[in-house]
């Protein structure tokens, strides 16, 4: 009896066993037999997907409210602006979706419609949707609304808008081919909420589906890890080489190890260290970024008696190794010779840039009086540009001041917090950077006194007037070369006299898989998307 | 029968008597109620003592220069109110479940946690049950082996899990296993020519089974590995030396040297004995490592591109994102105080003294 009972129990345990494992395999089987693919390469007909590699700064893919670079990336594949530039060249405006006649004291701009435009729904574009975008920015006090200050925007006929200002403006066509100026259907965006004012909430709805006449679409936007683009089917320019990109949010050192292992076609935030020992697996385009480190000594007296002296700063200006510099920041950096990048309408040639002169320095220095008082070098200890980091560079300028007798103490601090004090002009003196807010010299008229960094190193209105001077002319305008040669004297001056010392650009430096071409770096977008193809 | 007997369980004012565990499960979860508000508190103050202005560091330069972009900033996230002001409205919204708006993202706060906390969830509880598993096995062997070789090296190796950088780790095994081996893949939830599975628990291997997409399914769960497998090299690391020390502790109790003497097999005493004896510390620990695990993944999120708290907490902090900053920081600390919760209930689940004596 006890016997029997245990056979049975072990026959219709194993009978049961057999039973479920029978139950899984058949379970499975319809599992796979009836399950979808998330693939999407089948969804776009066979169309490859491009895969980049960026460290987001991304808050936004609406133009009006976005100004970092990785908006900058995203809506210019999404929007197309009045007028761009041809590949990395940002010293010359070109047609977008309109031509540009300027007046000659450059207030007034008018802005034709090029052709028949047409947005990725569909709808044929107008001067009704130029002025509502423009307008929008302007209204919506968000980040870019600063590239349209003092602009007004009138609609002339359905293809003409005229935008005019008070004083001149040169530096407007090259402001107006910021991506945040893209032009949208305004339609579409009226209707999800969007105006020409504070009260607009289409943001929301920009973050979900784009609304312009780019060669891509939107097709999903995560802040913190992607966003996916689609070809735009209504696009009315050349289709994009690619069918699906997706950007995902990688920090540079997994990129680096992506692109090579081949998940990632293309790597941009890649330090110089990082694209020199890339393999042969990938092509490195690398190019000195438009971002400017420089140092900057206070000239307040009552923030500092030693950085306010002018013999100090020569001094600490002939103190710095560059060369040392530029070595330790990696491939692709350069020494910045002004406070305009190097690839600007404006830029100082490379002759002018400034040497190490230990002996001179060491004499200036006696000549200042200076008598050995510890200074303070501030920077932001948790930004690294372009893969550099600053502690590096402060560290270096700490140790090269060292064998002139100067004594630096440094005072590493985070971003967030350090911004305050570098912004209300307290630091003595401070290692910073300017990226350009767009690609015109006039931008960097901030460096002189009285101006917004000019303020920021104590440097009041007034304090200088020769090189006043020189900045009022170079705001006037003028032709190309009349401004060229206009902003190369005040920086000239600048290196001279002023309280700025610029350092280096860093390099930027693109690792792409070699299967995509047409790689080319641009200082306002990086890369134009739309232009990558594969081989 | 005597133990019953001798505490008497209390009784409710009405005359009724209340089920032990209810009343000891009641007040536990009413400490925890309390202890939100103390964190609420603590997590804005210390926000707002951070040196900085969130003004500069979330608008532009040139937009931070315009006094009506800076006014309208302050007042849409409620910084031109006194502090005071703020925490109560901070508290008030709170009870709506409102954790305010990220000045970084423009999201409620709430919607950016919950996209968040299922990508850490998914690599926290992996990196938990392996850990558990893995580190109990580890520790017992370690302490029934007591001085010889093999305690010897798992010590040598729990301490080297412990004490070798997350970072440094996190970045060797992506090289060698996805760089050189080929075994895993590239970096982030789900690869490139992948889609999101449809939103259901925000847990991507979950979704996609439920969606159908077996696909899917093993994308993620093959993007799982490696993250995973930092997590559990680490926190196995912790949890073989607490193991090790708790059943060394219970090998000495008189109980189990009488099941041994009565010649029980070792492993009816293991598991009946030693580790029933050892489970209140070892469950005290694993809680704590759970919560450690939600709270710290910052440095694994960043190099594999997983989008989680912790990569949410650092976007936050280098903004100066306040709302995002307290919305992280209340997370945290309600999610250490829920895994405490739940250890305190499982010790009243595990040992009748204490619910009885609560």
């Amino acid at each position: 009896m006890v016997f029997r009972s245990t056979h049975t129990a072990r026959t219709v345990r194993s009978r049961s066993t057999l039973i479920a494992l029978a139950a899984a395999a058949v379970s499975l089987t319809l599992l796979v037999a009836g399950c979808s693919s998330g693939r999407t390469d089948t969804a776009d007909g066979g169309t490859k997907t491009l895969t980049i590699d960026k460290a987001f700064d991304l808050k936004t893919a609406d133009p009006g409210r976005m100004y970092e670079p990785t908006g900058q990336l995203v809506d210019k594949a999404l929007y197309e602006t009045l007028l761009t530039f041809e590949g990395g060249d940002v010293s010359k405006v070109v047609d977008g979706l309109a031509s540009l006649e300027q007046s000659a004291d450059a207030k007034t701009f008018t802005l034709t419609l090029k052709g028949d435009h047409t947005f990725s729904d569909g709808t044929p574009m107008t001067a009704d949707d130029v002025v509502f975008s423009l307008q929008r920015v302007i209204g919506l006090k968000g980040n870019p609304s600063f590239l349209l200050d003092g602009v007004t925007v009138t609609k002339k006929d359905d293809k003409t808008v005229v935008l005019t200002t008070a004083t001149p403006t040169p530096a407007l066509p090259a402001i107006l081919a910021n991506p945040a100026l893209g032009i949208l259907n305004s339609t579409v965006v009226k209707e999800n909420g969007g105006t020409t004012d504070e009260t607009d909430t289409a943001e929301k709805f920009l973050n979900t589906t784009s609304a312009g006449s780019g060669p891509y679409v939107l097709d999903t936007l995560d802040l913190a890890s992607q966003v996916v683009l689609k070809a735009n089917e209504n696009y009315d320019g050349d289709a994009p080489g690619y069918g699906r990109v997706v950007i995902q949010n990688v920090e540079g050192a997994t990129q680096k190890i992506n692109v090579e292992g081949g998940s990632a076609d293309l790597a941009l935030d890649l330090s110089g260290t990082q694209a020199s020992a890339l393999g042969d697996s990938v092509a490195v385009t690398s190019d000195p970024s438009a971002n400017v480190i420089f140092l900057l000594l206070n000239q307040n007296p009552s923030v500092s008696a030693v950085t306010s002296n002018p013999d100090f700063v020569k001094a600490v200006k002939e103190a710095i190794d560059y060369d040392d510099l530029v070595s330790i920041a990696g491939t692709g950096t350069a020494q910045a010779a002004g406070v305009v990048p190097s690839m600007l309408l404006g830029a100082l040639p490379e002759s002018a840039k400034l040497t190490q002169d230990l002996d001179a320095a060491k004499a200036d220095l006696a000549k200042s009086g200076y008598a050995g008082e510890s200074v303070t070098l501030n920077f932001p200890s948790d930004i690294s540009l372009n893969g550099i980091d600053f502690p590096t560079i402060a560290q270096r300028i700490q140790s090269q001041l060292k064998e002139v007798g100067i004594t630096v103490e440094l005072a590493p601090a985070p971003v967030a917090t350090e911004l305050d004090a570098y912004r209300n002009g307290t630091e003595t003196m401070g290692l910073w950077y300017w990226g350009p807010d767009y690609p015109d010299p006039s931008d960097y008229l901030v460096f002189t006194p009285g101006n917004v960094v000019g303020l920021r190193s104590g440097w009041a209105e007034g304090a200088n007037p020769a090189i006043s001077s020189l900045a009022d002319a170079a705001a006037a305008g003028g032709s190309d070369e009349e401004r060229q040669s206009r902003f190369e004297d005040l920086q000239k001056a600048l290196n001279t006299d002023g309280p700025f010392i610029p350092l280096l650009q860093p390099g930027n430096n693109i690792a792409a898989a070699k299967s995509v071409t047409g790689v080319v770096y641009n200082a306002v977008w990086t890369i134009d998307i739309a232009a990558l193809s594969a081989k | 029968m005597t133990r019953t007997t001798a505490v008497r369980p209390p009784r409710s004012r009405g005359g009724r008597t209340a089920h032990p565990f209810l009343r000891y499960a009641l007040r536990r979860v009413l400490t925890s109620l309390l202890l939100v508000v103390g964190v609420t508190l603590v997590t804005f103050v210390l926000t707002n003592l951070v040196p900085g202005d969130p003004v500069a560091a979330a608008l532009g330069q040139r937009a931070a220069e315009d006094p009506a972009i800076v006014a309208q900033f302050r007042a849409t996230y409620g910084l031109d109110q006194p502090l005071v002001v703020q925490y109560f409205t901070y508290l008030g919204n709170l009870l709506h479940g409102d954790l305010g708006v990220s000045t970084t993202t423009h999201n409620p706060v709430v919607d950016d946690l919950a996209k968040a906390l299922p990508a850490t969830l998914e690599i926290a509880l992996g990196a938990i049950v392996l850990s558990v598993i893995i580190g109990v096995v580890l520790g017992t062997i370690a302490a029934y082996r007591r001085g010889k070789a093999s305690d010897h090296v798992l010590r040598v190796v729990s301490l080297a899990g412990l004490s070798v950088p997350t970072f440094w780790l996190a970045l060797v095994l992506y090289y060698v296993f996805y760089f050189q081996l080929h075994i895993a893949p590239g970096s982030g939830r789900l690869s490139s020519d992948f889609s999101t599975p449809p939103h259901v628990t925000g847990l991507y291997t979950v979704d996609a089974l439920l969606a159908g997409q077996l696909d899917t399914f093993l994308d993620a769960a093959s993007h799982l590995f490696l993250p995973v497998l930092v997590l559990t090299l680490y926190t196995v690391g912790l949890l073989t030396r607490f193991v090790r020390t708790a059943v060394l502790e219970i090998l000495d109790q008189d109980y189990v040297r009488a099941a041994r003497a009565k010649g029980l097999p070792t492993r009816t005493v293991i598991w009946s004995y030693v580790l029933r004896g050892a489970s209140i510390p070892i469950l005290t620990v694993v809680g704590l490592a759970f919560g450690s695990l939600l709270s710290g993944t910052v440095l694994v999120e960043a190099i594999f591109a997983w989008p989680g708290i912790g990569s949410y907490a650092y976007q936050a902090a280098s903004h100066l994102d306040l709302p995002g900053i307290m919305g992280v920081g209340l997370l945290i600390g309600v999610m250490y105080l829920l895994v405490n919760l739940i250890v305190d209930l499982l010790y009243g689940v595990l040992d009748p003294r204490v619910r009885l004596a609560s």
